[in-house]
């Protein structure tokens, strides 16, 4: 009866084991709890863009079952990688593991037409890995956006006209001054030091998000810390591990690696779960043979998201009152990727006079994942939208994040429904109390 | 055989039907749907997302035209093949009609499509007060059409009752097209119970394109223990003692010891891993009453040698323990490349005894049995964890799961209690019901889907590919045990090193 | 083709025995349905004499009217013809009880009070408190379909009946469901049953949830000036935690009625003082538990019928609780005994509409001149009974107005009616049916499957089935 079904089973056969992932992917039972916590299994309903789909196709694909198609890397590009999938996985798949590999092996062997590959190939391989041009372009972007050129463009409807309107309140805005990573500075602990921790900086945040790392060194600072940034830190890869360019990510996580090794720090800091997560992950990125496997592991070991990092510490700056009423959204990397859900609640919850309101499918992505607004900007736009629905019935004057990619998108959602709601860190909230 | 003739022409007609973007031709996509959350398959030729109920009663008239059949499915996440095309066909995905048409908080019904996935209606509901009482452990994916199917239960089901007794009416689309109201919002419909007999008909009768469900009240107080036992036995006394003396729990779930591990080291509940046995026992309702039936389970327990009793002291706690129970299926990925889950059902005063048995049925065929189950309900879930690759493995666990399944038709059980029969059990049911019995369902079935183009294949026995089924007497004694056996070799089996494997599931 | 009681008595004896056929008039008489008396009753003892009888009257072409202890055959329309009456009596064994299980089996002809009986020792019950309690029939019960008061607690028998067997119209012995409290295994054809009046099979089996009886039960009776008021509080009480085993209002006209009327057990327990003003509602509130619950009850309960105004509430011991459950039991009979042409609608509405239909039911009797006592279950379940007090073509005529009236009221609401008791004639005169349903042919496709020779009770169910 089923010998025309090619089964899951059947096809897994020990050599199979050998190739690779077998365990990995074994361990998906296709119970099918993940499908309706996958954002985009809920927009479509399809099966092949669930995790339990993608898993499946990305067996088939490592098996060589499955030719590498067009549809194929389709619905393995739509997938966010906000592993929302892998909470709801009673088996512990490691989701964003397989589809990051999945990536890798898309990049490898998988002709994308000209222009994305093009594109793909300027940004990762030409731009990201060098923070000079990474900077060049940004001060282009800010000329673009001071300059009196945008509102022209806005103004005059082209953008509209161009369906691009949407799409340039995705962009970040550039700084004047960026926070700057090229020497090694040392920020001192205010009152007792309770702890020495490095400080990770960042690449598109560097120069987009610079109040936020001044507001996360403040705070640090506050509650003891003594704060270093390591010069010659860059990129954490996330982008291109996401996308599959691992051996840029490789060279990237080197780089770090040296950086963050001039010193002996409790541990590294990040307030973007999203480079947070990566970070955490370095040692998947070198197999367990490499010879950077181990140090990457014993970086990935110290890595802390600040939230979850002055939640273990405990808060001793005294906070001043704030009345006000905030919402919470998880950021996907730092729930699902790296299960931490309650720190940002509590530290909120620490400043008193503040009201935290849970909107629901706060534990839903926003569509941000990281440049993901970019390349699926309607799925990504569609997500903000009911998000951005959701965050406005808790009637929150404040939505509150732990990513700067989550902020951007969420600062465009509220822009364009016009729900008036700022958009912060949890550590800006934290920095505001700060006496 | 799954390739069926589908002419272009029909396949044309379909996209009218429900727009070429909602129809999956290309072998890839459409073969994403021959699994569920079974151990079996069953490969569609087409998949349809229909988008309106008018929609689904074009396809049936499609189906019925073009001699197709059609198999509704929900979220897929099943755990006896009901959903699966056995017998190729379309595949009427419900996913796109997933929306809550009706909500009437004073009446307490709401009224669904079919796609709407269980805890979201409930999740819907939360602000009135209210929720949809069956909570299968798939609640976060599976769908009301897909309860409906399988009668679906759940925990809470102890005390608040299966699918069948919150399912107040239903539209139903029958395979000539025809569009048909069956019960009603109202109580007591004159006539037929069609409800009862629709709900867990497996997709064999018609397809479900609306129903209205009852809306349970949220108890003003639950309150959730946890009982650890030194041993399995202490615990199953406990349940058995719990029924007789009258304290009727919310839930009442147990986990052994081997499952206790398994699944702490997958959901850190912290389960003491060193136990025996747990039971997770939830009593709700009005608070004088909660309290008082806590107090009564927890005295229960004592006396049954608890060595200690836990009650959760938040809702924090309380989703966690609940979390540990909903999850332990998946669980077990982790621990073993496949699972074969049982679902037999046994009076609940011989608990202690199955339980004694089915470990020694593992035992004797070498496994771990996990036992993880609806203890309140008698309910058993007995998990056969094996590598599929190792054959004699495979052979050795199906060999004790039909050991399992005859101990609990010989304790005058059944075989399934929640799953469905669907294409996994369909060989099993001589083992509970006469050739009349069958006879007079098949009777219904062919009344009401007579060309027998909706779901083939599934609930009776002998389908095709099924091998000859040798069935020893229902009253099966134990000095027979291992005697129900099914014997495969006139099985139109496939070929290949995994025949046996394939036969044997499909 | 009315086959004649000699030529059946003998092929029935010889399957069921001498003793337990009969073709006497005093023993036909028992099991006339609407002036129809059947040429011979015969007692099987067991499914297989059963099987056999019906594998007979298929052979003839007999009609059988299934019957338990006769108290229901009045419900549902006369039969197209009748030759047999089977009656299950005998077939009435306590089968199995697993008192640790909760789950219970019995005959199709076991007495309600035997099972209570036996289930009362392990302080168990079965929430049936159908009406003619102390007579009537499990399988009676069941085919039926008639609702109880313990409804708002327990459901109706289609939520605990586990499984059952039976004898289909073509003469097979079938069963479905389990014993066990859970089983998907198969269709659930035995919930087919419920409601049948007898049309889909003979039953010899039934399979039960059993459930603890309650430490005590009490109940509160309130009194309220009008019935929205009434209903008000009855539907305050169901959306409250207090988990109230029975909410039933009751108007004047049946108030009166209970206060009268003794139900027909051997010795009636005493009712409290009802007060029975005429334009006055009352709610009996039934709920069952420890001390520390019914103290909650009382507390909350009384506070909700000071906001909807009630003009009295009442709590009741344990006996008055009793006497007053005995007679609601019984309302039924006592109000088919009340009048010679009594006429009774059974309803089902939303909650919401119970008040608007009991208006409309109130003013169609008024416009028709005719009294009427109204029984509202706070489910939605409820009994019309218009009570003239004579039977003449002139009060049929007023009868069948009001409850077209009435039906196509109900109709409107989306709601269901159907008319079990009523005076034969009435039947044909009423313009509404009862059939007006959707779902009538997919009934007949049952039908035909489980009795393809229309043998069982031809013509008794609803559109004629």
């Amino acid at each position: 009866m089923a010998s025309e079904a090619p089964a899951r089973t059947t096809s897994l056969t020990a050599e199979a084991e050998d190739q690779g992932h077998y365990r990995d992917y074994a361990r998906c039972v296709h119970c099918g709890l993940c499908l309706n916590q996958c954002p985009t299994y809920r927009l479509w309903g399809r099966e092949a863009d669930s995790p339990r789909g993608r898993i499946r196709q990305m067996f088939l694909v490592s098996q060589d079952e499955m030719p590498m198609s067009a549809a194929y890397v389709t619905h393995i590009d739509r997938c966010l990688d906000c592993r929302a999938c892998e909470t709801a996985c009673p088996s512990g798949v490691e989701y964003g593991k397989l589809v990051e590999l999945a990536r890798g092996r898309i990049e490898q062997e998988y002709r994308r037409p000209p222009i994305p590959r093009f594109a793909r190939n300027l940004f990762y391989r030409q731009l990201l890995p060098y923070p000079d041009r990474m900077a060049k372009l940004a001060r282009l972007a800010g000329f673009y956006q001071r300059s009196g050129f945008e509102r022209i463009a806005t103004g005059s409807g082209l953008l509209k006209l161009a369906g691009l309107e949407a799409r340039s309140q995705l962009m970040p805005r550039i700084d004047r001054k960026f926070f700057s990573t090229d020497a090694t500075r040392v920020h001192e602990a205010r009152g007792i030091r309770r702890a020495r921790i490095a400080f990770f900086a960042g690449c598109i945040a560097r120069m987009t998000f610079t109040s936020l790392n001044e507001a996360t060194l403040r705070v640090l600072q506050a509650n003891g810390c003594e704060v270093v940034v390591p010069g010659g830190q860059w990129c954490c890869g996330a982008l291109a591990v996401h996308a599959g360019f691992r051996d840029v990510a490789r060279d990237l996580a080197r780089r770090n690696l040296a950086a963050f090794e001039q010193g002996d720090f409790d541990a590294v800091i990040t307030n973007a779960a999203g480079c947070g997560s990566t970070l955490k992950e370095y040692g998947q990125l070198f197999g367990p043979e490499d010879k950077d496997h181990e140090r990457a592991e014993a970086f990935g070991e110290r890595v802390r998201d600040v939230t979850e990092f002055l939640d273990q510490l405990g808060l001793v700056s005294p906070l001043k009152r704030e009345e006000r009423r905030v919402t919470y959204q998880d950021s996907c990397h730092l729930l699902h990727g790296q299960r931490v859900r309650e720190a940002p609640r509590r530290l909120l919850a620490a400043v008193p006079g503040l009201e935290l309101v849970e909107m629901r499918f706060a534990d839903q992505c926003c569509g941000s994942a990281g440049v993901y607004n970019i390349t699926q900007t309607e799925t990504a736009l569609e997500l903000l939208r009911q998000k951005t629905q959701h965050a406005r019935e808790t009637g929150a004057a404040t939505i509150v994040t732990a990513n700067p990619g989550c902020i951007l998108q969420l600062r465009a959602g509220v822009k364009l429904a016009s729900t008036g709601q700022e958009v912060v860190h949890v550590v800006e909230i934290l920095d505001r109390a700060l006496r | 055989m799954a390739t069926r003739n589908i002419s272009g022409e029909a396949i044309k007609e379909l996209a009218q039907i429900v727009g070429s973007a909602h129809l999956l031709t290309e072998s890839l996509e459409v073969s994403l749907y021959e699994y569920d959350g079974s151990v079996e398959t069953g490969r569609p030729d087409l998949v349809v997302f229909p988008g309106s109920k008018h929609e689904v009663a074009a396809l049936a008239r499609w189906s019925n035209r073009h001699r197709v059949p059609v198999v509704g499915r929900g979220a897929g996440t099943g755990l006896s093949g009901g959903a699966l095309a056995r017998e190729g066909g379309v595949q009427v995905v419900f996913s796109r009609m997933n929306k809550i048409l009706e909500i009437d908080v004073e009446n307490r019904l709401a009224v669904v499509e079919p796609g709407v996935v269980n805890l979201d209606l409930s999740r819907a509901v939360a602000s009135a007060g209210l929720h949809y009482a069956p909570d299968p452990s798939s609640q976060k994916a599976c769908t009301i059409g897909g309860n409906v199917a399988e009668n679906a239960g759940g925990p809470h089901t102890l005390r608040y009752g299966v699918t069948a007794n919150h399912v107040q009416a239903l539209e139903i689309v029958l395979p000539d097209g025809e569009m048909v109201r069956i019960g009603g919002g109202a109580v007591d419909p004159p006539g037929y119970d069609l409800v009862g007999l629709f709900v867990g008909s497996e997709g064999t009768l018609g397809l479900v394109v609306e129903i209205t469900v009852k809306l349970t009240p949220l108890p003003e107080s639950v309150k959730t223990l946890l009982a650890v036992f030194e041993t399995a036995d202490d615990a199953t006394e406990t349940v058995a003692t719990l029924t007789a003396a009258g304290v009727t729990p919310a839930a009442c779930e147990m986990l052994d010891g081997w499952t206790i591990r398994v699944v702490e080291s997958s959901i850190q509940a912290g389960l003491p891993t060193d136990a025996g046995a747990l039971l997770l026992i939830e009593v709700d309702g009005m608070r004088e009453a909660a309290e008082e039936q806590a107090q009564a389970v927890i005295d229960l327990c004592r006396k049954n040698r608890a060595r200690e009793v836990r009650t959760a002291q938040s809702e924090r706690e309380r989703e966690t323990l609940w979390k540990a129970r909903k999850n332990a299926f998946g669980a077990v990925g982790r621990v073993a490349p496949d699972c074969y889950v049982q679902d037999g059902v046994i009076p609940r005063t011989r608990l202690p005894e199955a339980l004694r048995r089915i470990g020694e049925i593992g035992r004797r065929h070498g496994f771990d049995v996990g036992n993880i189950f609806h203890a309140g309900d008698g309910n058993l879930h007995p998990m056969l964890c094996f590598d599929h690759r190792k054959a004699d493995e495979f052979a050795r666990a199906m060999a004790a799961a039909d050991e399992i399944i005859a101990l609990c038709i010989e304790m005058g059980g059944s075989i399934t209690g929640e799953h469905g029969v669907g294409m996994e059990k369909d060989r099993l049911m001589p083992l509970l019901f006469s050739q009349a019995d069958l006879a007079l369902m098949k009777g219904v079935r062919d009344a009401f889907n007579p060309l027998g183009l909706l779901n083939p294949g599934k609930i009776f026995p002998g389908g095709k590919g099924c091998g000859e089924i040798r069935i020893p007497a229902a009253s099966a004694t134990e000095g027979k045990r291992g005697t129900a056996r099914v014997d495969e070799a006139g099985g139109s089996g496939p070929s290949g090193a995994d025949g046996a494997l394939r036969d044997r599931q499909a | 083709m009315r086959a004649s009681g000699e030529n059946l008595f003998e092929p029935i004896s010889a399957i069921v025995g001498g003793a337990n056929t009969s073709v006497e008039a005093a023993a036909t008489r028992n099991y006339a349905i609407g002036g129809q008396r059947p040429a011979v009753v015969a007692w099987p003892a067991t499914a297989d004499e059963t099987r056999e009888i019906l594998r007979l009257c298929v052979k003839q072409r007999l009609a059988v009217v299934v019957a338990g202890a006769g108290t229901k055959l009045g419900m549902g329309g006369p039969p197209s013809h009748y030759d047999l009456a089977l009656v299950s009596t005998r077939m009435n064994q306590i089968l199995e009880h697993d008192p640790g299980d909760l789950t219970l089996s019995v005959g199709g002809g076991a007495r309600l009070t035997d099972i209570s009986k036996c289930l009362k020792a392990h302080h168990q019950f079965l929430p049936l408190s159908v009406p003619y309690e102390s007579l009537a029939t499990a399988g009676g019960t069941v085919s039926s379909g008639i609702d109880s008061p313990l409804r708002q607690g327990y459901g109706t028998v289609r939520d605990f009946l586990l499984g059952a067997e039976f004898v289909t119209g073509s003469s097979h012995r079938v069963k479905s469901g389990s014993s066990v409290v859970k089983s998907v295994a198969g269709y659930d054809l035995h919930k087919l049953l419920v409601g049948s009046l007898g049309t889909l099979g003979v039953i010899s089996r039934l399979n039960f949830k059993t459930f603890p009886l309650p430490e005590v039960r009490r109940s509160i009776l309130a009194t309220f000036g009008e019935a929205s008021a009434a209903i008000g509080f009855a539907q305050c009480i169901a959306h409250s935690p207090l988990a109230a085993t029975s909410l039933e209002s009751l108007n004047a006209t049946l108030v009166d009625l209970l206060r009268r009327g003794a139900p027909r057990s051997a010795s009636p327990l005493p009712v409290p003082q009802l007060s029975g003003r005429a334009s006055e509602w009352q709610v009996a509130v039934g709920f069952g538990g420890s001390e520390a619950v019914f103290r909650r009850f009382r507390n909350d309960a009384e506070g909700m019928a000071r906001e909807w105004g009630a003009t009295d509430s009442l709590l009741l011991d344990d006996e008055a609780t009793a006497g007053v459950w005995e007679r609601l039991v019984e309302a039924v009979p006592l109000l088919l005994d009340s009048s010679p042409a009594a006429t009774l609608v059974h309803a089902g509405v939303l909650p919401s509409q119970l008040s608007t239909a009991c208006a409309a039911a109130e003013s169609s009797a008024k416009r028709h001149q005719l009294p009427v006592a109204l029984l509202a279950r706070a489910v939605g379940a409820i009994y019309i009974a218009f009570l003239p007090d004579a039977l003449n073509p002139e009060t049929i005529l007023r009868l069948a107005q009001a409850v077209d009236e009435t039906a196509e009221a109900i109709l409107a609401m989306q709601g269901h009616w159907s008319l079990p008791w009523c005076p034969e004639d009435l039947r044909k005169r009423t313009r509404l049916r009862g059939d007006e349903r959707p779902d009538l042919g997919l009934m007949g496709k049952v039908k035909q499957v489980f009795d393809p020779e229309n043998i069982l009770s031809p013509g008794r169910f609803a559109g004629g089935l």
